[in-house]
């Protein structure tokens, strides 16, 4: 994308009146979105972004400067204003040395080999499907994304890092009307690879799965509140470990020490059925890369080992902050935006219990099947978790579906509750907001038991 | 900026399309991160771009660049026009015809790019010091920032539109944490402006520090139906729901609770909200919206009854209606899409404290979170986390956390019984002028 001579020229420029690191993270995407509703392809839309960010570090101060442009004077510039405030003495440039890593994402059909049409044939296919699903679906919207994009990163340390990502995304949303209520029901996939993602299934079943989460919700009560057994079903429950857990694992919390987790490696913190796992390195998994955005291979990182706290997620910066090794975490949503510790894909290990064990063994509880996402207060674990999907479990049965449930709790105590884990793991998409940055993370865990959680419903 | 979009609209055209549009960006912004009184972060960028729409018979196609040089936007010009080859057509699609004239706006201010970065940087420092010095209990401030942006903003379209207008603004805020036994409370504060000097951070640091120390010691409550006191930073996010719900589109697709209650009672007879795009404080005003329609003021419920929706030209042709200049546009990387600007909540006569006093047992909510997880546009179902305080004989009594407050929004709207006189503009879920309410009976889920 730029050449060896030029990025060695504004690295250098970057450190001319001092800091002791110095980055350059170019990036050329395209993106591909494409959106149906009414049954209609109301939007076909692509882009282009292209640019270069310069990062220079002293200590624990960060310069940084993204200018969108590939051209020589302006990134020669943009290196100069990141060096400025940093003024001191130069750690200097080492000598840059290309690291070469065969990506373990094969991309076999590139989104670009696809005609458009095909891909609205796929938009149709999925919004038939919803509909199909019966005559309550009002409504289904459908969305697609790809996006391809080359990268480049170099920093004086003399690490020189390219790498290339494929990444597809559909969804499905779809409403279902009786007698003047309306409920909806949602599902997606998502991968680091090519249109082959569509070969594993089927864009029509992902409509069809919608369609018909939002027909059972037609059936639902509300939901009652208060202190419940929660069963969470396979996948979706993974986010909320990933929010309520994972981001107190993220070095810049423990930097801080705004974290639950700060200074406490070693200490059981969670039941000793837990065992999670941060791991950017799985191949084609949605959170996958080959290396994080600067230049650091993804690896797999244990964060709690049967249930005792293993290890944090750290990016060069809060690495070097804090006398560890980077884990490859150091991710950012684009070339305007700096590099921050992020989740990859994060998932609770499979345990021996069988799923269906686990209701059995549930006398009277809430059965939380699909989570329409949800928000953490990093500083005290507290999270908060909207049900789009939940069941009333009575005698050891999924009985009752139930709307407008709310899980809350505290992501310690959770940990510390989970009293079964089922052998029935599965992984989910999504995009991880942070510091105003989303970046694609996954997550998942096998359906598992809480005691004691609380479920915010609208019935007493 | 505008020689760029007339260039883009030229090359659009050439394709052949019926009607064309091209809105160009120059965009500048600095931000500023302090911790322990030392800067942490600098960061600023630069950016531009263009977005390109067009019209093929009634298809509409769009595509948007970073790269501005003659071969980049040629390419994205075809790509628009191969978009529009695969959407489907509609009689309502097409450009806004010329306005006859626009609101002059003063959306910018000489002043934020005089002041040196030094003033900035201390701004800041004095946030993070001010809420450190406020309660002994306050152990850090995350993320104590300032940031600003510019931007250059130009658009032109086939039927004659040509026309640019600058804009900045500036804000500030941090998150205090308190700490006491072991356990730990966060606050957040920010203050908006369009250069430094209409900042407040003192006020701001100190508010930070006093919503994290009012939530220390907090527990679960046992569940209860009783009157909610929202303060402006919790009313802002129901507003803000309330609004996406109140736009043609959403009417249209059957995605709102209003649908087919124009005309009707839907809130309590004290309850009255407009969105106003050209109101000088709001942060989302501007002369024209992201179709180059001009922005105005539009009642959305008036006295409890719904008065009408927010339209951009599309969704207003689809009912017979004019633009509401409500086609609103994050980006020139997005199609504009219908939406609010600044929505203004109108302001009763209590004061916060009038409001609580009148409460004899109840809950003054000061934060929610997973509003848009817990929140069904369609049904109105609202469900979300929630702490602040017990209200016990119109007194504030002991912290809570980890609750949930639950009712239907329809069913919220109708039991507003007091609105108070302390309207402020938050900036979070959109621009909103909010004041504190009184709800007069929800479900909160604790114990």
């Amino acid at each position: 994308m730029l050449s060896e001579n030029l990025v060695s020229k504004v690295l250098g420029e970057a450190l001319k009146e001092g800091g002791d690191f110095a980055e350059l993270y170019a990036e050329r995407r395209h993106t591909v979105s494409m959106s149906l509703e009414d049954s209609r392809l109301e939007r076909s839309s692509t882009g282009l972004d292209a640019g270069v960010s310069i990062r220079v570090t002293r200590g624990r101060a960060v310069s940084f400067v993204s200018v969108d442009s590939m051209e020589e004077r302006d990134l020669v510039e943009a290196a100069r204003l990141a060096g400025q405030g940093l003024a001191g003495d130069s750690a200097g440039m080492k000598q840059l040395e290309l690291i070469t890593l065969t990506s373990p994402h094969v991309i076999e059909v590139t989104p670009a080999s696809v005609a458009a049409r095909e891909k609205a044939a796929m938009l149709q296919a999925a919004d038939a499907a919803a509909r199909g699903a019966g005559g309550e679906i009002v409504q289904a919207s459908v969305g697609y994304q790809d996006e391809v994009s080359e990268i480049m990163i170099a920093n004086s340390e003399g690490v020189l890092a390219a790498d290339s990502r494929t990444r597809v995304r559909f969804s499905v949303r779809a409403v279902g009307a009786r007698d003047g209520m309306m409920q909806t029901g949602a599902d997606s996939m998502g991968a680091h690879r090519g249109m082959e993602l569509f070969e594993v299934r089927d864009p029509a079943d992902v409509g069809l799965v919608a369609a018909q989460k939002a027909l059972i919700m037609l059936d639902s009560q509300p939901s009652p509140s208060g202190k419940m057994t929660v069963v969470l079903h396979r996948g979706f429950g993974g986010v909320l470990f990933h929010e309520a857990c994972g981001h107190g694992l993220e070095a810049d919390s423990i930097e801080k020490g705004t974290s639950v987790f700060a200074g406490r490696i070693g200490e059981q913190v969670a039941s000793g059925l837990v065992t999670l796992v941060d791991d950017g390195s799985i191949p084609g998994e949605w959170g996958s890369s080959t290396f994080d955005d600067e230049g650091t291979p993804t690896q797999r990182t244990v964060l709690i080992e049967e249930g005792r706290l293993a290890g944090f997620m750290y990016d060069g910066l809060r690495a070097r902050n804090l006398g560890a090794v980077s884990t490859g975490n150091g991710r950012r949503q684009s070339f305007r935006h700096p590099p921050i510790p992020r989740m990859t894909n994060t998932f609770i290990h499979a345990g021996t219990s069988k799923p269906e064990e686990i209701i059995a063994a549930t006398e009277k509880g809430f059965y939380a099947k699909t989570l329409a996402g949800g928000q953490v207060e990093p500083a005290s674990g507290d999270f908060v978790f909207g049900v789009s999907e939940g069941y009333t479990i009575e005698g050891g049965r999924v009985t009752t579906p139930l709307r407008g449930a709310t899980l809350i709790g505290n992501g310690l105590n959770a940990l510390n509750n989970i009293d079964m884990v089922a052998d029935d793991f599965e992984m989910h998409i999504g995009v991880c907001g942070k510091d105003g940055q989303g970046v694609p993370a996954g997550s998942g865990q096998p359906t598992l038991r809480i005691l004691d959680m609380t479920v915010g419903g609208t019935e007493i | 900026m505008l020689d760029i979009a007339r260039k883009a609209l030229e090359l659009a055209v050439a394709t052949g399309v019926e009607q064309a549009e091209a809105l160009a960006m120059r965009t500048r912004s600095t931000r500023i991160r302090v911790y322990q009184q030392e800067v942490e972060e600098l960061a600023s960028s630069t950016g531009s771009g263009v977005g390109i729409r067009v019209f093929r018979g009634d298809s509409v196609g769009f595509s948007y660049t970073s790269d501005l040089s003659g071969d980049a936007l040629a390419a994205a010009a075809r790509e628009a026009a191969d978009n529009a080859e695969v959407t489907a057509g509609d009689q309502f699609m097409g450009l806004p015809e010329p306005a006859a004239g626009f609101p002059e706006l003063d959306l910018y201010s000489e002043k934020l790019q005089q002041v040196p970065l030094a003033e900035k940087i201390e701004l800041t420092r004095e946030i993070e010091r001010t809420a450190l010095e406020r309660d002994s209990r306050i152990s850090q401030v995350d993320s104590a920032t300032y940031a600003e942006g510019e931007g250059l903003v130009a658009m032109a379209n086939s039927k004659g539109f040509s026309r640019q207008y600058e804009e900045n603004t500036c804000y500030a805020f941090l998150q205090a944490i308190a700490l006491q036994d072991g356990q730990m409370q966060t606050g957040m504060s920010f203050t908006t402006g369009r250069e430094p000097g209409q900042l407040e951070p003192a006020a701001c640091g100190r508010e930070a520090a006093d919503r994290a120390v009012a939530l220390l010691g907090g527990s679960q409550c046992e569940s209860m139906t009783c009157p909610v006191v929202m303060d402006p930073f919790v009313s802002a996010s129901l507003i803000g729901v309330i609004g996406s719900a109140l736009t043609g589109e959403a009417v249209q697709k059957q995605r709102s609770m209003f649908a087919g209650l124009e005309g009707q009672k839907v809130a309590a007879g004290i309850f009255s909200i407009t969105d106003d795009g050209i109101h000088p404080d709001g942060m989302a005003s501007a002369p024209f919206d992201g179709e180059g329609v001009p922005m105005g003021v539009t009642e959305l419920i008036k006295d409890g009854i719904l008065q009408g929706l927010l339209y951009d030209t599309y969704t207003g042709k689809k009912d017979g209606k004019p633009s509401t200049g409500n086609g609103i546009r994050g980006s020139y990387r997005s199609q504009p899409h219908v939406g609010a600007t600044n929505l203004r909540l109108a302001g009763g006569t209590a004061s916060l404290d009038q409001i609580i006093a009148g409460v004899d047992s109840g809950f003054y909510v000061m934060e929610v979170s997973g509003i848009h997880s817990g929140t069904n546009p369609v049904s109105g179902d609202f469900s979300v986390g929630a702490s602040g305080r017990l209200i016990r004989g119109g007194q504030l009594a002991e912290p809570v956390r980890e609750v949930t407050i639950a009712g239907n929004l329809m069913a919220i709207l109708k039991n507003i019984t007091v609105i108070g006189n302390d309207n402020r503009w938050v900036p979070f879920g959109g621009s909103i002028h909010a004041p504190s309410l009184l709800i007069g009976e929800m479900t909160v889920s604790g114990k």
